[in-house]
């Protein structure tokens, strides 16, 4: 072990590093919503965040600079449709920030996943635009019109398929999976990108590879299991190159904060984390399930933290 | 050749390396402050006063007992003062200390000829001769010599720890490229005086000129010179023995529980000077490195040289300076130069003085886990160490932390964990402590409680007894009584009978 991090902003710094490969997919096939959205989210996160910790008396400028605000606006706007009008993003991010981390006395404190808090209650709260996504790519212009509804029409007009949802649509519909357009390519480049990106935190030593191993053996697992059954199931393939499911295996379950810690616990941690994930989207009504996974992997951290302490030298 | 890797630990290559290290020879000084050990039980008493005139080598202070361990005078001349000075040491005591004028002639006490060949000297000879000479673990544990041998007679191995304990340190890696031919017969000699069959002596393979110069005066096959990787904390004694033996040692338990001897590189050249050369203990090799010397180098000098006059040999710059006796990451930060160099001295670290980086919330990143050489959870072990919740502490294995340092450095949060740990352990131990004496005064309480019933109860008992044996005796007594009436009656009858 060789790798000495002077410092927390340098890892949030290398984590948003690795993000770029994912968030330049997106932009590729899906337009310019993801900057403006990921402009916003870190401009109210910086705002939220600062004035919080005013009111709780307490020096702005190092919890600013540790990235960490930072880094939670940015998984969530990457988290949330390019093309969900503003208020989305900011409702979420200062959720996110406030319930998320501040109200349990910020950095370090928060047993959830502050980006995840954000993205599950938006979801809950505003399903509609939450789950509308881009069809096409989006230039400067529309996007700014869309997310700042200054041309109403404009949703209708760039909106179409949705991604994972849809597929159980159109599959309780009767269709065979091979007749579905799923914008698989644009969505397994954006997974390809986040990736790349996991594996050089990987390298940098950043995160341990515990989590994402076991979060992605979970997937794969389960989404085999299912395809056994009757029906039209997603197949295994679909399910890692589809939705969030590379973002949240290297950049969400990881969030140190809120995941577990010992190396037996990570795995542990992970791998439920990959089951919750098929299960919801094979059986839930949600379109994707890394958000409730995560969440709910959250609450049982402590239990299996203290029941997977390592072996003692001499013990 | 086999591989010897441990779970854990950091790579810290050192920071400021020197090609060749050679030693340097210091001459003696012109005033030495010699401190004398004040391990609990074992203090040692000056025997000498001010004004005495004092030779080099001879024994200025002792500690009372069957068998004393001593210091020895470091250069010749007068007494000029005995009192106490800063010792470098985390609490920031003060010590005694000897101080002595130089009369410039540096006159040795007469050394008596000794048999050299020590395999024909009882076991307990040799140690003695280690006690006599004054020797300590040289590695920067300071505990006496001849007491951990005696501990572990009958060992099966002998562990020569030559792995230099921690980044920038030096010294151990000149005096192996220095006294080769010393440090294998002194292994030989410790073989010896603990009777162990096997030695080991474990170098870091960063050091390739120290590991050939030692196979070079090696001939003997119980001595076995291997490499191990350059990671810190190979050096900590378990570390080093689950390294070398795969053996585990629990807190609580030592080296000698498992037939191992450990001993420091730097202390077995002593014991060579002891038992060889009988040699008192006066000198030893230091190290001033650190990012404020323009040459960082080794130097031999006498004890009680001050740290300032080896200091200015490496050409310390101007700036405000920062001291560290020992190494970077388990040394003690002393507040000025002004201290002298003692038999556990291994380093002095001249930095430039910085601002320490703040303090930032942990924000669980694990860091700390992987790297710890015991297996612990520093970063759980932190949250109940700062909420004082000592008995999830314990659960979490507390006890095993050896200190190294190893989660400090690699916290991105700057958290000083290790300082946490030793706080909090010294907290348990007072806990406990109260929790002890709270426990006997309950029994002392419980236990009068209980005299008091039993008193009471043999009191009534007694009483009782009493007051059955007074009843008895009245009874006989009036046994008796009816007797001697019956006899009066008798004797009247009888008189009336002949009237
Ligand atoms: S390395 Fe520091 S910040 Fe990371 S888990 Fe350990 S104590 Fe917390
Ligand atoms: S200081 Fe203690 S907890 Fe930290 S790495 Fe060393 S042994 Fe482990």
């Amino acid at each position: 072990m060789t790798a000495v991090f002077s410092s927390t902003s340098q890892m949030m710094r290398q984590v948003i590093y690795a993000l770029v490969l994912g968030i330049s997919a997106a932009y590729a096939f899906f337009g310019w919503g993801i900057i403006v959205q990921i402009f916003l989210a870190v401009v109210v996160a910086i705002a939220v965040e600062a004035t919080f910790l005013k009111i709780r008396k307490h020096p702005i400028k190092p919890a600013i600079a540790d990235g960490s605000a930072i880094l939670t606006a940015i998984l969530l706007a990457i988290s949330i449709p390019s093309i969900a009008p503003w208020w989305i993003v900011v409702v979420g991010v200062s959720f996110a920030i406030i319930f998320g981390k501040q109200l349990y006395g910020g950095l370090g404190n928060n047993p959830f996943n502050p980006a995840m808090l954000g993205y599950a209650f938006l979801l809950i709260s505003y399903p509609l635009p939450m789950t509308t996504w881009a069809s096409e790519f989006v230039n400067f212009s529309q996007a700014f019109d869309v997310i700042f509804n200054l041309n109403s029409n404009m949703v209708d007009a760039l909106s179409g398929a949705t991604r994972l949802d849809d597929v159980k649509i159109q599959l309780s519909l009767g269709k065979m999976m091979s007749e579905l357009n799923l914008h698989s390519s644009a969505q397994a480049w954006i997974n390809a990108g986040f990736l790349l990106g996991g594996l050089y935190l990987l390298a940098r030593r950043v995160i341990f590879w515990h989590i994402p191993a076991a979060f992605l053996s979970g997937i794969i697992v389960t989404a085999f299991l299912v395809s056994l059954g009757d029906g039209e199931y997603l197949p295994v393939q679909n399910h890692l190159m589809l939705g969030a499911t590379m973002l949240g295996a290297f950049f969400i379950a990881t969030d140190p904060v809120s995941a577990s810690t010992t190396p037996k616990g990570r795995l542990i941690y992970g791998f439920l984390i990959g089951v919750l994930i098929v299960i919801i989207r094979t059986f839930g009504g949600y379109p994707d399930g890394v958000a409730f996974a995560v969440l709910l992997m959250n609450i049982v951290v402590p239990l299996i933290d203290y029941y997977t302490q390592p072996k003692v030298f001499g013990k | 050749m086999a591989s010897y890797a441990f779970k854990g630990g950091v790579h810290i290559p050192n920071p400021y390396p020197i090609k060749k290290p050679e030693v340097k020879q210091v001459a003696p000084p012109e005033q030495a402050a010699l401190f004398l050990q004040q391990r609990a039980g074992g203090e040692q008493k000056p025997c000498v006063k001010v004004g005495d005139k004092v030779l080099t080598g001879q024994v200025i202070a002792k500690t009372s007992g069957k068998y004393p361990s001593y210091t020895h005078a470091s250069i010749s001349g007068v007494v000029l003062a005995i009192e106490k000075r800063p010792i470098p040491h985390p609490s920031g005591i003060d010590g005694v200390c000897i101080v002595i004028d130089s009369d410039g002639k540096d006159k040795w006490i007469e050394i008596e000829k000794c048999d050299q060949d020590f395999l024909r000297c009882a076991p307990s000879k040799v140690i003695q001769r280690i006690r006599e000479a004054g020797i300590v673990g040289m590695g920067g544990a300071g505990f006496p010599t001849h007491a951990k041998i005696s501990n572990a007679q009958g060992a099966q191995t002998l562990i020569v720890n030559a792995t230099e304990c921690e980044p920038g340190i030096m010294c151990d890696d000149a005096l192996m490229q220095h006294y080769p031919r010393e440090i294998i017969r002194g292994v030989e000699v410790l073989m010896h005086g603990c009777g162990a069959k096997k030695a080991i002596i474990a170098i870091e393979d960063d050091k390739q000129e120290a590991f050939n110069s030692l196979l070079m005066y090696n001939f003997n096959a119980h001595i076995e010179i291997v490499q191990i990787p350059t990671k810190y904390t190979s050096g900590a004694e378990k570390i080093l023995i689950k390294t070398l033996l795969d053996i585990e040692i629990p807190s609580g338990e030592f080296a000698s529980d498992y037939g191992v001897l450990c001993q420091n590189v730097g202390t077995v050249k002593a014991i060579y000077d002891a038992v060889i050369d009988n040699k008192p203990l006066i000198s030893r090799i230091v190290t001033v490195t650190g990012s404020a010397v323009k040459e960082p180098r080794n130097y031999e000098a006498r004890l009680g040289t001050s740290f300032a006059s080896v200091v200015a040999q490496s050409k310390p710059n101007n700036k405000v300076h920062q001291i560290r006796m020992g190494g970077m990451m388990m040394g003690v930060d002393v507040p000025n130069i002004e201290h002298s160099i003692g038999k556990i001295t291994n380093c002095i670290f001249v930095n430039n003085a910085t601002l320490k980086p703040s303090v930032q919330s942990c924000i669980r990143c694990g860091q700390c886990n992987e790297v710890c050489p015991v297996g612990l959870l520093p970063q759980q072990l932190f949250w109940y160490a700062k909420s004082e919740n000592m008995d999830r502490a314990m659960d979490y294995n507390l006890r095993d932390c050896i200190e190294c340092r190893c989660c400090d450095i690699v916290c991105p949060s700057h958290i000083p964990l290790a300082q946490y740990f030793s706080f909090a352990k010294a907290l348990h131990c007072k806990q406990t402590k109260e929790q002890q004496k709270a426990d006997v005064a309950r029994e002392r309480f419980e236990f009068k409680e209980f005299r008091v019933e039993r008193n009471k109860a043999e009191r009534s008992e007694m009483m009782a007894r009493k007051k059955e044996e007074l009843k008895k005796k009245m009874a006989e007594d009036k046994t008796q009584k009816d007797k001697i009436a019956q006899a009066v009656a008798r004797v009247k009858n009888k008189g009336a009978l002949k009237k």
